[in-house]
């Protein structure tokens, strides 16, 4: 086959960008593997053997790594669920059309556009011990007693870590529903009054089904971010208390750039991208099907 | 100067082949169109003369000069849509104008250019707004304007008329047949209406499956088309298919007997084509055939009547406006063997 | 007609309680922060919180910003009376010039971020070529990867080039972010444009280039100013490469310049406050402005799942 004007054009047009992506994403991702089969510990340079498979099944041994695990697992779900929920809730209030319903979509992008330091930082300030809000706002209405502790209890700092994560994620998957629910046709509306249905069986029966695929998408996404959440885990806990908030992301992080041990920060990182791809494969198959 | 010559121009999308070793010779100055169903490869045809769509086999010429591998920036063709395809950032006088600023043309030739195209087209005074602002019919002449403001030698035509309505489609034929007239460039035009093919074409190729059916003049495919395919995509009610076998010289289906012409040998599975047109009402009785009527479609210039005839065989038949009838009446008719057409079964080609 | 009153009371009551609960909820927080960065230490040390600033000030912006005029130290950090006990992060000299390396690279990023996506989107979208599908599954492909995942090997690569602490080495790394996102959401704008409208373009003599500039950029402003919010708030708001690939305040944005203020255990809560304020304002402000065409832009290819 001859290349074409075509052919010719769309090298060109795409050459740049696949540059971009070779050096900055391609290569790396390859050189990871490299590094994640090689014993390589900054503290000495010079010596980097070859150990094979040996730094992940080191992991594999790790406990902290199972603790990690159990701890992404938990937070991603409490993430994944929260955030899906609240954005159909948000999607349905704001694809309604009432005096106000600009402005409340203008206010909508405030948390998106929330830089996540920034976003760390006024949540651990709302969740501070002696002046947080939360506190002052839970003893005032008498929700609490007294002052207590939040993100240094272990039993609650994954959660609340997520509660800031869902806050800032929210709105995209709002957004994504709000489009989704503007796409049903109108039609399906007016057979369902028609044949008698009421508000809620017009939402189970007519809505529900409609919001799939936008569903599906926000689940997937929202999986794939939240999985691999790491600032809030900086700014907020440091992993902590304890290892109460020791998930992947940080985990590795540690492991890399506090211990210095980057064959192993890298086999992590390979374990972690893995999971996230099948995950993602999974849920486009499994729900895809069902959905 | 265009003469448009495809040599078994091949379209294929993976394994599926779009357009099969077409063969076809357009002349100078010739109004070609390209009729058939959807998906019979009609439009894949045009887009490939107009490098739209790249070539899988075969060649394509402009004249003598190889046009196969040229992009279609740098053919000298002009296209009008089917939706349009107006730009809607633009103005009407912009839009018309958009193919000579990258032809490099001063800016005195350009206006008068798109006066010109405007003033024929009759849309001078809707040079200033935007698409959104025009009806479908005036949308329609801007895209023209656009065609023909550059004088090109080959005009592609795609539906361009498929999406008006009814009373602006008859007009607007009237136009491109005036328009072709007038520029005497080569047009080459894709529809599925047999109405605008048979009343704007010089000759007409029926196509089906991304293969000419039949090639000639709206005549000579109306009065003897080459197999069951075209019989049946042309003519309005379509024409009447009666399977039967040859017997003793004669078209023979249950116990009705028709003498023909020149009939085929004996014991022949053949279908007989009786146009709803061709045939002669009369009395019960009178005629070869009697017949129950159950529909009466009066069209106000003609009336369509479905009827039952012996053996259970369903018809359509065209008659004067005239002749009233009602459901539950019994006619005769008469047929003109002369005026049948006569297709073998298995081949469905024309006997 | 006249339609049952109970019904239409029953809607407003509910939807002036959920669009109170969903204000609380989305700029609650914000408008806590806002309020603290207004007041001084001693107030918003107080027990029970004042909600709204007593004696509203920006005290703590102007000493932020008077900050990059001298240097910090520990002897001079201590700020205006005794009384308010005010501490300046001893960074805060670095809070402007990170501003800036922000201001540059998002510039960068998004100049760039659409350049690079408008010219591959427009080639996969509409040029039917060998590979185009490999290019976006290979373009998507790379963004499933953790960032966590790829900061090790970059930072190793970058180390080796020498170009740590470089602001191009950011802005290199921000467009494999946002790129393959970009053309994402550009295919999928560009597939809603009319084929026939780029026919009807080629037809009349442009070549593909043409045919980008004349027909496709006219028709996608809401994408395109949605794509260069997205590129330019990505590139303000990222933490983890910055992090790890700058390591100098010559350097450093200013997420980095605030997480080492929160980090910096004396430093006054009125100042870390006053410091997300003024990182929250451009984005949001972007973000607001913006509302209609990122809606639109960040959601195109939603509908078709």
């Amino acid at each position: 086959m001859r290349l074409g004007y075509d052919e010719r054009s769309a090298a060109l047009l795409v050459a740049p960008v696949l540059g971009v992506l070779l050096v900055v994403a391609a290569f790396p991702i390859v050189y990871s593997f490299w590094v994640s089969l090689h014993d390589i510990v900054l503290t000495r340079p010079l010596r980097r053997p070859f150990v094979g498979f040996d730094n992940y099944l080191r992991i594999f041994d790790d406990a902290r790594f199972w603790t990690a695990v159990s701890r992404t697992t938990v937070y991603t779900l409490v993430c994944v669920v929260a955030t899906t929920l609240l954005a159909v809730l948000v999607a349905l209030l704001l694809n309604e059309v009432f005096p106000g319903q600009r402005l409340l979509s203008a206010l909508l992008l405030v948390p998106w556009a929330t830089p996540s330091v920034v976003n760390g930082l006024m949540w651990k300030w709302i969740y501070d011990p002696t002046y947080g809000l939360l506190n002052g706002l839970l003893v005032q209405v008498g929700l609490l007693e007294r002052y207590r502790v939040w993100l240094s209890d272990p039993d609650i700092t994954l959660l609340l870590i997520a509660n800031a994560a869902i806050w800032k994620q929210m709105p995209l998957a709002a957004l994504l529903m709000i489009v989704t629910m503007k796409a049903i046709p109108e039609d399906l509306y007016r057979a369902a009054r028609v044949d008698g249905a009421n508000v809620w069986q017009r939402f189970v029966h007519v809505t529900l089904p409609a919001l799939r695929p936008g569903l599906m998408l926000v689940l997937v996404y929202e999986t794939m971010i939240s999985i691999r959440h790491f600032d809030l885990f900086l700014i907020m806990t440091q992993g902590g208390p304890g290892d109460a908030s020791l998930t992947l992301s940080w985990l590795i992080y540690v492991e890399t750039f506090r211990s210095l041990r980057f064959g192993t920060g890298a086999a992590m990182s390979y374990i972690l991208a893995i999971t996230t791809f099948a995950l993602s494969w999974a849920v486009i198959r499994f729900l895809g099907k069902r959905i | 100067m265009a003469r448009i010559t495809c040599a078994a121009l091949t379209k294929k999308y993976g394994d599926v082949v779009a357009v099969d070793a077409l063969d076809l010779e357009i002349a100078h100055g010739e109004f070609m169109v390209l009729l058939g169903p959807s998906g019979c490869g009609k439009t894949t045809t045009l887009n490939m003369i107009a490098g739209l769509e790249e070539i899988s086999a075969g060649r394509l010429s402009f004249d003598d000069a190889e046009v196969t591998w040229t992009p279609p920036h740098r053919r000298e063709v002009a296209m009008v849509f089917q939706s349009y395809a107006l730009y809607p950032n633009k103005t009407v006088r912009e839009n018309i104008a958009s193919p000579l600023p990258l032809r490099r043309q001063p800016a005195a030739a350009i206006d008068s250019a798109v006066a010109a195209a405007a003033a024929q087209l009759e849309i001078t005074h809707l040079l200033d707004r935007r698409p959104n602002e025009l009806s479908g019919g005036q949308r329609q002449r801007v895209a023209l304007g656009r065609a023909i403001v550059r004088n090109p030698a080959v005009f592609l035509m795609d539906g361009p008329l498929s999406n008006l309505d009814a009373t602006l489609r008859l007009s607007m034929r009237g136009l491109i047949k005036r328009l072709h007239q007038d520029l005497k460039s080569t047009f080459v035009y894709v529809t599925h209406d047999q109405a605008e093919a048979m009343t704007l074409a010089d000759r007409i190729a029926v196509m089906r499956g991304g293969l000419i059916q039949q090639l000639d003049t709206p005549e000579g495919i109306y009065e003897r088309p080459a197999n069951l395919f075209v019989a049946g995509f042309l003519g309005s009610p379509p024409i009447n298919l009666i399977e039967g076998v040859m017997a003793g010289g004669a078209f023979s289906r249950g116990g009705w007997r028709l003498a023909l012409p020149n009939p085929p040998a004996d014991g022949r599975s053949v279908t007989l084509g009786l146009r709803p047109e061709d045939v002669m009402v009369a009395a019960p009785g009178l005629a070869r055939l009697d017949a129950r009527v159950e529909l009466v479609s009066p069209l106000g210039s003609e009336t369509h009547l479905d009827v039952v005839a012996e053996g259970g065989l369903k018809l359509t038949l065209r008659v004067p406006k005239e002749w009233r009838a009602a459901v539950g009446d019994q006619i005769g008719f008469g047929i003109d063997p002369a005026r049948l057409h006569l297709f073998d079964r298995a081949s469905e080609l024309r006997l | 007609m006249n339609r049952p009153l109970a019904p239409r009371v029953t809607r407003a009551l509910l939807l002036t309680v959920f669009s109170a609960l969903f204000v609380l909820y989305v700029a609650g927080p914000v408008a806590w922060l806002v309020s603290s960065s207004l007041q001084t230490e001693a107030q918003i040390t107080e027990v029970p919180p004042n909600w709204l600033p007593p004696t509203p000030s920006i005290a703590n912006f102007e000493a932020i910003f008077a900050a990059s005029e001298r240097v910090v130290t520990y002897e001079n950090r201590r700020q205006g009376e005794a009384l308010t006990s005010n501490f300046l992060p001893s960074g805060a000299a670095n809070l402007l010039p990170a501003m800036r390396n922000s201001l540059v690279v998002g510039a960068w990023v998004a100049a760039l971020n659409l350049l690079l996506s408008v010219t591959a989107a427009y080639a996969i979208a509409v040029i039917d070529f060998r590979g185009r599908r490999a290019t976006l599954y290979v373009a998507l492909a790379t963004r499933v990867v953790p960032d966590i995942a790829l900061v090790v090997p970059l930072f190793l690569v970058i180390r080796n080039l020498g170009l740590i602490n470089s602001l191009g080495a950011l802005v290199v790394t921000y467009l494999a972010i946002t790129v393959p996102f970009t053309i994402f959401i550009l295919i999928s704008y560009f597939e809603g444009i009319p084929r026939d409208l780029y026919r009807a373009a080629r037809i009349d003599g442009c070549g593909h280039g043409r045919a980008l500039w004349h027909v496709y950029l006219p028709l996608s402003l809401p994408a395109l100013v949605a794509s260069l919010t997205f590129a330019f708030l990505t590139s303000w708001n990222e933490f983890v490469f910055a992090l790890v690939l700058t390591q100098n305040v010559a350097a450093q944005t200013l997420p980095i310049i605030i997480s080492g203020f929160i980090m910096d255990f004396t430093t006054s809560f009125s100042f870390v406050n006053a410091a997300g304020v003024i990182a929250i304002i451009p984005p949001v402000l972007m973000a607001v402005v913006f509302q209609r065409y990122i809606v639109s832009g960040l959601t195109a290819g939603a509908v078709k799942g």
